[in-house]
């Protein structure tokens, strides 16, 4: 922590994280234009290319914890703590062809919203209720966090305590999320998944040089280090059969499947197939890579302490936790150190505002909108993105006094993992149930979430009998028994609960169309309000122009352009700037009307110039959707 | 901190291996199966039999990472 401290005192080192809040302010400012409504404030318009998308998701998935947890389980164990990163395949096909087509075809807002569609508005209000205390908990949690991996670095010189600092982080964050919505959020995270990633790959490089290359890094590592995958069953406190059972089954389906943030940044794709890209790059290329950079300095420290335990000794690191720290100030120089903070810091942001805009659209759609239309007031969209922009700060303020309240009781912590981990399961077991099974029922759905939640807490009162069963042989051990493998006891109360009630309880006459993944089809025919065209079509280049008289959201094209792009009069379009890198930005989705005649310009309705922000002059690349 | 001289018998090394590509396996082609079950994926369309193939790519990229590095290391 010293050398933390030391590092603090150079000037290119405050130039440095200073800049990195101006240029996300100012990220903030500059994108807060492109909110006109609620639809752009929550999902950004639908407009986003999956690249976009792909960056902006690697900097939510990596927290402000990440780099710290990992560097020091990859000190603890070697390259098994990867593990976390690098299984979340499994569930893909059920997420590419089950839920990303149901909420993006039946533009479902909010996971509570899918919740009513599927159920009924009880299960709606159980789950807005245990979603808002989870996400503002977790904000509390990200600042938190924050505010201690700084205070060593900045106390010294500033004299800030923890609550000083989360009051700076909080406020930067606030404000580019008040005004800037899920656009800022995208174009923010872009910005700061390359600084995560770029800063642990160059850790990488510098661990690779003060080492003297990969063969002697590889060659210092100790056997068992080397292995991808941790031990089966022998360490209570690390084991794979518990990760597996945790992240790989309830992790990753709880961050494809109920993770508000996410869903919400697949629905700002600007198509399906963009989605399921961003999906599949992400996973398959992108945690990859996160997983080397968040656990770089863990391996590196491993090397060094046996390779050149005169340079790091274990005897010297007092917390795996202080590794992260320790590694980077001893391979980079103080400026150095600076861009490293600033990467920590971006890891923060980039996961605290996607929580932010995911409050705010949780409340605005699940409780405000709901109260308004119960007591017969239909205000405008307007007075719903003012509202919007409120909560967000709102929920700034609040996540800044659950901060103050974990910096205040170290067992918070605790609360909010045991809240997280026993929350979480029923949560998953309804929407997985609720998505794959068509006979799952609300009464069902009530009692998977309350009778769920019920008996994890029974396992964590009787863990030796409850779930030892199912521990796989792992030893019981601490306060917390059965740490990860609880997760296999937990999903298999909830799945259980949710399974008997539906066949004892009878079935259920609700139309679910849309709303399983036995009828897709027919949230692709809801999407467009008619039967889908599933032509392969060829993307037309073209000036455009406004044509006064042509109805609100239309394109009109000739009957060639409209056969070159195999579509007919009716069809939806997506509409776009054809300069690729500005990744959607300038780009809107419409409907197909036909044109008289031959031109050499497209015609646009005047709403749809606006809501695209198209540039006079600038060629537009014109495709049908589906 | 860990042993450097361990020694590392079979079920160390390939029992999470195994035990993550065959229970997480039963958990991926489970999924498949549903999926073309409920007609969520039609192979009459060109890009539903592009991700399928994706999905099965990435299913042996993981597997490929895992055992790559696995033998690298015992090697």
């Amino acid at each position: 922590m010293d050398a933390a401290a030391i590092a603090g005192s150079s000037p290119v080192f405050w130039a440095i994280l200073i800049g990195y809040f101006i240029v996300v302010l100012g990220f903030g400012s500059y994108f807060a234009r492109f909110n006109r409504n609620t639809s752009d404030f929550f999902f950004g318009g639908r407009r986003f290319s999956w690249w976009l998308i792909t960056m902006s998701i690697v900097a939510t998935g990596v927290g402000s914890h990440s780099f710290l947890k990992y560097s020091a389980k990859s000190w603890e164990h070697g390259l098994s703590g990867t593990m976390a990163y690098m299984n979340d395949w499994f569930f893909m096909p059920l997420f590419m062809f089950g839920w990303l087509p149901i909420i993006y075809f039946m533009k479902v807002r909010s996971i509570p919203e899918y919740f009513e569609r599927r159920f009924n508005p009880t299960v709606r209000k159980l789950a807005t209720i245990a979603l808002l205390v989870y996400m503002l908990g977790y904000i509390g949690v990200g600042f938190a966090t924050m505010a201690k991996t700084l205070l060593p670095i900045i106390e010294p010189h500033l004299g800030w305590d923890l609550m000083d600092i989360t009051w700076v982080v909080a406020l930067v964050a606030g404000v580019y999320i008040t005004f800037g919505g899920q656009t800022a959020v995208i174009f923010t995270d872009l910005l700061q998944g390359f600084i995560l990633l770029i800063a642990g790959l160059v850790l990488v490089l510098l661990g690779m040089d003060f080492l003297g290359g990969f063969p002697a890094f590889w060659e210092a590592l100790p056997a068992e280090a080397k292995l991808p995958l941790a031990n089966f069953n022998e360490d209570p406190g690390f084991n794979f059969v518990g990760i597996f059972w945790q992240d790989a089954v309830a992790g990753s389906v709880g961050f494809l499947f109920m993770n508000q943030g996410l869903i919400m940044r697949f629905m700002a794709c600007r198509s399906v197939n963009d989605g399921r890209k961003a999906a599949a790059v992400n996973v398959l290329f992108a945690l990859p890579l996160s997983a080397i950079a968040v656990t770089a300095a863990g391996l590196i420290g491993l090397a060094i302490a046996t390779s050149r335990p005169d340079v790091l000794s274990a005897e010297s690191v007092e917390s795996s936790d202080d590794i992260f720290v320790m590694v980077t100030a001893l391979l980079t120089t103080k400026a150095g150190f600076g861009f490293f903070v600033a990467a920590v810091t971006a890891a923060l942001m980039s996961s605290v505002d996607t929580l932010i805009n995911a409050v705010a659209a949780v409340f605005i759609n699940d409780v405000y909108r709901p109260i308004k239309i119960a007591r017969g007031e239909n205000p405008s969209d307007k007075h719903y993105l003012k509202a919007a922009m409120m909560v967000s700060a709102i929920a700034t303020v609040v996540g800044v006094f659950a901060a103050w309240g974990f910096h205040q009781f170290e067992s918070l912590y605790e609360a909010h993992g045991w809240f997280h981990s026993t929350l979480t399961p029923p949560l998953v077991a309804t929407i997985f149930l609720g998505i794959f099974w068509r006979r799952f029922t609300s009464r069902a759905a009530m009692a998977t979430l309350v009778l769920g939640s019920l008996l994890i807490a029974c396992g964590r009162v009787w863990p030796n009998v409850l779930i030892a069963p199912f521990s796989h042989g792992v030893p019981p051990s601490g306060d917390t028994p059965y740490l990860y493998i609880g997760a296999l006891y937990n999903l298999l109360v909830c799945f259980g609960v949710g399974i008997l009630v539906s066949l004892v309880g009878g079935k259920e006459n609700k139309n679910l169309d849309g709303l399983t993944i036995w009828s897709v089809d027919k949230a692709r025919y809801f999407f467009k309000g008619g039967e889908p065209n599933d032509k392969q079509g060829k993307r037309i280049r073209r000036l455009w122009a406004i044509e006064n008289q042509l109805p609100a959201e239309t394109i009109s094209a000739s009957s060639g352009e409209l056969v070159e792009m195999a579509a007919a009069s009716g069809d939806l379009a997506y509409v776009c700037d054809k300069r690729w890198w500005l990744g959607g930005l300038r780009s809107c989705h419409a409907k197909f009307t036909l044109r008289p005649g031959e031109s050499s310009v497209i015609y646009l309705s005047p709403d749809l110039a606006a809501s695209g922000r198209f540039l006079k002059g600038e060629e537009l690349t014109i495709e049908k959707e589906f | 901190m860990l042993n450097v001289f361990a020694e590392l018998p079979f079920d160390r090394v390939w029992l999470p291996f195994i035990y993550l590509y065959g229970v997480g396996g039963l958990f991926f082609f489970g999924s498949l199966w549903l999926v073309v079950r409920a007609g969520a994926f039609r192979k009459e369309r060109t890009g539903d039999r592009v991700w399928l193939k994706v999905l099965l790519f990435g299913f042996f990229w993981y597997a490929a990472i895992h055992g790559g590095i696995t033998i690298f290391a015992t090697s």
